[in-house]
């Protein structure tokens, strides 16, 4: 392996060994690598950076098969071949994370929910992984067979304990933890995306299942300082305020929107009835639901959007009227969305009502050999701190351009043809990463032709986007554009514009390597002790082994 | 209800007085053993595009219409209309509770009661239910335990399968299961009784998770609304890493987005189908190569209808688009039709089955395409010779800036004048050309099909929604000419969404199912 600096147009040569080093003295500023050479079985799933031993330095953790092993680190680095431990789960489903909430010195442990009912914790000694110790049992979990990971312990109520979350079959339920023991649990309805699929004579496709099941939305809705629970299905919006009662969460939800009811009220789509010449009319339909403080308490109200009509409903410390709202706007046209944004900036948020223009069939068979245009309008609201203005403020239009679908389709085609070339030729790879604790700008770390390349300093801290950045937003200002053909023609190809720092600068350090890099990748990760980012570089991997370079900051 | 039919004889051609003599007796018995009665029966449900079965439970030989229902106070039921004698459905269904533990429900006739029972597919285990016994004690039998590859049950709705189905035609239904990382093959047998004859994995062990991972490029486009951005429009060229997200710097209290769960258990589906000179159901299926392509496998059913645990045949080739397994040479083996491109350019990859084995290096034939929404389809004319439909959409500039419409082509491809070696003619026999604007957009909701014959006189028809929604069938001629006017019109009060031509009871005159926007109409044909 060669290595080169070009910063002090100096180059130095070290052939990468076994915990090799580089040698740097006299140049401070430039990040000097210990690199060590790994593999992983091939069947490794994943790597977790984490100390699991209390040394002080992190471990690495990956899935081979159905076992979690662990690579311990110690002051020389990792022995890849020997020093590992690992823990076989011993049960068809069990889903997989790691607390510090259940060893009884705070250290970072594995925890495992086995077959839904159980959670354990598995405490490691030095290098060795001890019986695994029951946190709960009788558990009414039900989670996919496979060894997954599952983030099913979090502090709920900020009391420096952890809870469990364990996920069933269209359900969540909640154990609160009370001094080491746990609450009977709280099952919420909770939206599962599930998709499977068994049938056979489907050629080329695959049978199985994928499960994701959301975090829980946790928040303070109340103002009373607790994290309280919402709970959104296609049926209800529950919402159960905390530390009510004798348990952290009321068994029953403190108020309820019956959102089935609204769709029912708002009807179903029937083609049968649908007006051609104003397809978006189909908006009439629609709802929204945005729980957030609106008028300044701090305690959290309920804007819902019924197609057109749009009520506020005012919460309080202890739940919220919905039988009442505390105001009804009705807006004519097609109403696309609503959302809570302060546009005078007086400290309380309004409310933008988008509108857009009736769009019919004819329209669409123009567009498809012809440009058009869509106008988008939004009319603000401003918020009085009691309720919103009667009338809109002002009026916003964003005027969206967009080419024909036929020069779309083209496009498409184009950049799809573009891509496959550069995948051909094969794809540079980037991270960023703290490479010398500088807080001005992140340093970029490259892997192209063959080489790891280091440029330092290059990337500015990533400043918040702002409200309509991209078009130049001001309060002076109504009309905007955003124009799709500009869009599709300023498209980065390589999908990843640091690249273009890497082609136009020169690299502060250049590492040959040995081998022609087809598919590797590389990621920033703090691994040794020192507060700087190390660097996992994936060089190769085939049937038996995946191979790398850990280069680990001196 | 209306239905029009007037099928004019097949002949096209001018005709002397003596042919015309015959095309009057033939016109005579198209009618006699065409239809037009139905028994209508229209079902609203709450979500009508979700699954509709139709299987035959109490053994009256008519089918019955099934589907998954949920109320949040009673969970899960399937909903079942018995058909009646007289063609029409019931109109208050029978119910059946589902238990939470049911993951997937398939249907055979297990039992020595008449009509169909139910098969459940739970995470362990396979069971069988008969409909005509009340309730599940006394009525629920184990018939194996099987891991299966899905675990969790979807509680809001049922999912249908069609795994039952008899693999070694004895007669007797046989499971083909999909497990934890392989298959099981379950032979069964009587009294309900199955044996695990074979297991075999469709994952390629000789390559690495790493390798299995779609690292396809992908254009991704968003528009959004939002407080954070107000509107934005983003394209983002995807070009994944095998290794994306394959490391995590674990941080205690960093979940604030994200999932709780995420699971994924996939494995390539094994296809059952005649793969090779016997007339035994061999298994194929395709996984991942290591060249990053994909991999075709084989596994012949043997005499004693034994199946090896490997392949018996492999080989690479690049799955990229629509594959189908189709027998095109009428050999009764499949072949292979592989459709890719995108946008308005085609190409159709024709690969003749050799007594099981296949060579991908080079197509039997190569047949390109320029039109949008390409599908082909593979049917067998009147005459028994194998037809090539091609259709798809094309936007001419002009017609579509004078009188913004666009135009659907049906490109019918014989077979009988194809060149040594190959399967289709180079050149289309017949091509339709229709042109849809926004006064004729409903004829627009499904393409024009050529896999049924609706009136049952043994040839295929051109079946197609009319631009008022109807659906009406229009006659294909020995010249593989699409007649201009159609032959066969049903007039519904509601608009056609899909329509597909069936059998429903034991008579040979074909039942049709139509979906409008909310709700389904079942027609079954009669005398």
């Amino acid at each position: 392996m060669l290595i080169k600096r070009s910063r002090w147009g100096l180059i130095a040569l070290s052939n990468a060994l076994l915990f090799g080093g580089l040698s740097q003295s006299g140049w401070s500023d430039v990040p000097d690598f210990k690199q060590q050479i790994f593999s992983l079985p091939a069947s490794a799933e994943s790597l977790v950076v984490a100390d699991l031993n209390d040394d002080g330095l992190n471990d690495l953790s990956t899935l081979v098969d159905d076992r979690l092993r662990i690579y311990f680190q110690s002051n020389d680095g990792f022995d890849f071949s020997a020093d590992f431990a690992e823990i076989q789960f011993g049960a068809r489903a069990v889903g997989w994370d790691l607390s510090n909430g259940f060893s009884s010195n705070g250290s970072t442990t594995i925890i495992a929910l086995l077959d839904g009912k159980q959670a354990v914790y598995y405490p490691i000694a030095d290098r060795t992984v001890l019986e695994p110790q029951v946190i709960k049992s009788d558990l009414p979990g039900f989670i996919s067979s496979g060894v997954s990971r599952l983030h099913f312990a979090r502090d709920i109520n900020a009391d420096g304990l952890q809870d469990l979350v364990i996920p069933g079959a269209g359900e969540i339920s909640i154990l609160i933890n009370d001094s080491g023991n746990f609450e009977p649990p709280l099952s919420v309805r909770s939206e599962v995306r599930l998709r499977t699929q068994l049938n056979i004579n489907r050629f080329n496709r695959s049978a199985g299942q994928t499960i994701r099941i959301p975090l829980l939305d946790l928040r303070d809705v109340n103002a009373d300082g607790n994290a309280d629970l919402i709970s959104r299905t296609d049926e209800k919006l529950d919402v159960f305020l905390a530390a009510t009662g004798d348990s952290y969460f009321p068994a029953s939800p403190t108020y309820s929107l019956d959102i089935a009811a609204i769709e029912e009220r708002l009807g179903d789509f029937d083609i049968d009835t649908l007006d051609f010449s104003n397809l978006t009319g189909v908006l009439a339909l629609t709802h929204e639901e945005i729980l957030e403080d609106i008028d300044g308490d701090g305690i959290h109200d309920l804007l819902l959007r019924e197609g057109g009509k749009v009520s506020f409903f005012g919460g309080n410390s202890t739940g919220m009227d919905l039988e009442q709202p505390r105001q009804v706007l009705r807006s004519g046209g097609n109403v696309l969305s609503t959302f809570l944004y302060d546009e005078n900036e007086d400290g309380l948020k309004d409310l933008w009502l988008w509108r857009v223009e009736p769009i019919s069939v004819g329209d669409i068979f123009v567009w498809l050999a012809l440009s058009g245009s869509v106008a988008i309008e939004a009319f603000i609201y401003p918020n009085d701190g009691e309720r919103f203005a009667r009338r809109p403020s002002r009026k916003v239009t964003v005027d969206l351009k967009f080419p024909s679908v036929m020069r779309l389709a083209n496009a498409y085609e184009n950049l799809n043809s573009e891509v496959e070339e550069i995948q051909d030729q094969g794809i540079s790879r980037t991270t960023e990463a703290d490479l010398e604790g500088s807080l001005e700008a992140d340093d970029l770390v490259v892997l192209m032709d063959n080489q790891i390349r280091v440029f330092l300093n290059t990337i500015e801290p990533s400043q918040d986007r702002e409200f309509l950045g991209a078009l130049g937003y001001s309060q002076s200002r109504d009309n905007y554009e955003i124009d799709i053909r500009e869009i599709l023609n300023n498209v980065t190809l390589s999908g990843d514009p640091n690249l273009d720092v890497a082609r136009s600068q020169a690299a502060a350090v250049s590492i040959d390597l040995d081998s022609n890099i087809s598919n590797g990748d590389l990621v920033a990760a703090q691994i040794n002790s020192d507060q700087l980012d190390d660097v996992i570089v994936f060089t190769s991997f085939d049937a038996s082994q995946i191979r790398g370079i850990l280069l680990l900051s001196k | 209800m209306i239905c029009h039919q007037t099928k004019p004889s097949r002949i096209q051609h001018p005709v002397s007085s003596a042919l015309l003599g015959l095309t009057i007796v033939l016109c005579l018995l198209t009618e006699a053993t065409a239809q037009s009665n139905y028994a209508a029966f229209e079902l609203e449900r709450e979500e009508n595009w979700r699954p509709l079965v139709l299987e035959d439970v109490n053994g009256d030989d008519a089918k019955d219409i099934i589907y998954s229902h949920y109320d949040p106070a009673i969970g899960r039921e399937l909903h079942i209309h018995h058909q009646q004698a007289d063609g029409g459905f019931a109109a208050t269904p029978q119910r059946i509770e589902v238990k939470t533990e049911t993951i997937a429900v398939g249907f055979a006739d297990l039992r020595p009661d008449p009509g169909k029972e139910l098969v459940l597919f739970a995470d362990s285990g396979v069971f069988s239910l008969s409909t005509t016994q009340a309730g599940y004690a006394g009525n629920l039998k184990l018939l194996i335990e099987w891991d299966l590859i899905a675990a969790i049950p979807d509680l809001e709705e049922t999912l249908f399968t069609n795994i039952p189905t008899d693999i070694n035609g004895d007669g007797f239904v046989d499971l083909l299961l999909a497990g934890d990382d392989e298959y099981g093959l379950f032979f069964g047998g009587h009294d309900e009784t199955f044996t695990l004859a074979t297991r075999f994995t469709t994952l390629n062990e000789d390559i690495t998770p790493v390798q299995r991972v779609n690292n396809e490029p992908d254009l991704d486009g968003r528009l959004g609304i939002n407080p954070e951005q107000g509107v934005v429009v983003e394209l983002r060229v995807e070009l994944p890493s095998p290794f994306e997200g394959f490391v995590e710097q674990w941080q205690e209290a960093e979940l604030e987005s994200g999932s709780l769960l995420r699971s994924e258990q996939w494995m390539p589906g094994a296809v059952l189908t005649q793969l090779n000179d016997d007339a035994r159901l061999d298994i194929a299926y395709i996984n991942a190569g290591e060249n990053g392509l994909g991999q075709m496998n084989i596994h012949f059913q043997h005499a004693d209808s034994r199946f090896d645990s490997t392949p018996n045949w492999q080989s690479d080739l690049d799955s990229s688009g629509e594959l189908q397994l189709v027998d095109m040479n009428q050999d009764g083996k499949v072949d292979l039709l592989r459709l890719s491109g995108d946008g308005d350019d085609w190409t159709a990859r024709l690969y003749l089955n050799q007594a099981g084995s296949f060579n991908f290096a080079g197509p039997n034939q190569v047949m390109r395409f320029s039109g949008f929404d390409m599908s082909l389809e593979v049917i067998e004319n009147a005459d028994g010779e194998v037809v090539l439909n091609a259709n798809f959409y094309t936007i001419p500039v002009v017609d579509a800036i004078r009188n913004a419409s666009i135009n659907r082509t049906q490109l019918l491809y014989g077979s009988g004048a194809s060149e040594p070696g190959q399967v289709f003619n180079r050149r289309p026999d017949s091509r339709l050309e229709e042109t849809f604007s926004a006064e004729n957009v409903r004829g627009l909701s499904e393409q024009m099909s050529l896999r049924y014959d609706v009136d049952g006189d043994g040839a295929n028809d051109a079946l197609y929604v009319t631009e008022n929604g109807t659906l009406a069938a229009k006659q294909i001629g020995s010249d593989l000419r699409i007649a201009n006017e159609p032959f066969w019109e049903y007039v519904s009060p509601r608009t056609v969404f899909e329509f597909e031509v069936l059998s429903l009871n034991d008579d040979d005159r074909p039942d049709l199912l139509l979906r409008h926007g909310r709700t389904t109409t079942l027609l079954v044909a009669q005398p």
